[in-house]
């Protein structure tokens, strides 16, 4: 009995000696892998929030959040450095999360300044279409009118009658 | 004038009025990005926040303080990194003609988003921990950036040029190019000379 204690301990103490540096060694990879992944989080917000930018929304706000997920992620990377993942991996999740809130309003904004923009753009467009239609036709009858009486007043000549 | 001229009067007017009436649409095709230079500014400013003393003769375990910051003129929003790099004279640096990075791994980063014609400007303060001196070698093995401790082993030899121990801090300025979806090297990089020295009392 005593034998299989003795054998027990040994084998728990020998397997812990060999687990321990790996699952420290996995910790940092998990933590590493969290980092990247809230910084691919952040840039795929930072790349919508410009195309929101682009369609002519005012994105201040969500750059200003996005600033704030930029520093949790810079403290996920310190943290990591100095291996301690726990913390990596808290401030890696604060940034993804915040990265994933910010996507999301991008997106609506995106959107929202688009239809707008389209919008804007028909009304542009048919205000512009009826105001060369307009200008074109005013100016085609001030022609006919300045014509008439160009015939009448300065050459003196009378419209023939057919 | 004759009627003729006054035909071709009137034909150049309707056209020029058109044009005038049609020009929100040409301004909705035709874009005017581009037409101003575009830049971003990147400044390394001392402890009073003006470019002048900044520290050069720097004591282990004293704490220094400088403004890094960037007013971002590109025309549109940017995300910007800052690496944060320690090396000594003889590592290789950054040669700033042909827009090639140190290849040093940086201490610290700093990622920020600066909206255009924004400014982001951050203070770092700086002190060089478990310095020796050995045989006419001085060796830092920690620098702390804004109270984190970064372990180190960068050594410098004694200058007896120069009388000193000379070692750089410098700060890289990279841009997130979103067409590429990486951040690419700004060519632009601001840093300081330190002589790092052991004052005993």
């Amino acid at each position: 009995m005593g034998s299989w204690l003795k054998f027990l301990v040994v084998s728990v103490f020998l397997f812990s000696l060999v687990s321990l540096p790996w699952v420290n060694a996995s910790n940092e990879t998990v933590a590493f892998s969290e980092a990247t992944q809230a910084e691919a989080a952040l840039t795929s917000a930072y790349d919508v929030v410009l195309e929101a930018e682009e369609a002519g929304a005012n994105v201040s706000s969500l750059l200003n959040k996005l600033n704030i997920g930029s520093e949790y992620l810079a403290e996920a990377y310190v943290w990591y450095r100095l291996g301690d993942s726990q913390n990596a991996n808290h401030f890696a999740a604060l940034c993804y999360n915040l990265a994933e809130d910010v996507q999301s309003d991008a997106v609506a904004l995106r959107d929202e300044a688009t239809s707008s923009r389209m919008s804007e753009s028909v009304v542009v467009m048919v205000g512009s279409a009826v105001g060369v239609i307009l200008v074109v036709g005013t100016c085609f009858v001030g022609w006919r009118v300045f014509k008439r009486r160009y015939h009448k007043k300065v050459l003196g000549l009378r419209p023939e009658v057919v | 004038m004759n009627l003729n001229d006054y035909q071709t009067l009137f034909v150049v007017v309707t056209l020029g009025s058109a044009l005038i009436v049609a020009s929100p649409v040409l301004a909705l095709v035709v874009s005017f990005k581009g037409g101003s230079e575009q830049f971003s500014e990147f400044w390394l400013l001392g402890p009073d926040h003006i470019a002048d003393d900044y520290p050069f003769d720097v004591n282990a375990g004293e704490m220094y303080t400088v403004f890094v910051g960037l007013e971002n003129h590109m025309g549109s929003s940017e995300y910007y990194k800052v690496y944060v790099k320690f090396c000594n004279e003889t590592q290789s640096l950054l040669d700033s003609d042909e827009g090639v990075p140190s290849s040093l791994s940086p201490l610290h980063e700093y990622p920020f988003f600066v909206e255009d014609d924004g400014v982001w400007e951050s203070s770092v303060s700086l002190c060089f921990n478990n310095v020796v001196i050995e045989d006419g070698i001085l060796s830092v093995g920690e620098v702390v950036i804004n109270e984190v401790s970064f372990p180190v082993d960068v050594y410098a030899v004694w200058d007896s040029e120069s009388e000193g121990y000379f070692f750089q801090l410098f700060f890289e300025l990279w841009r997130y190019d979103a067409d590429s979806h990486s951040f690419t090297f700004a060519d632009q990089s601001v840093g300081l000379w330190l002589n790092v020295n052991i004052y005993e009392d």
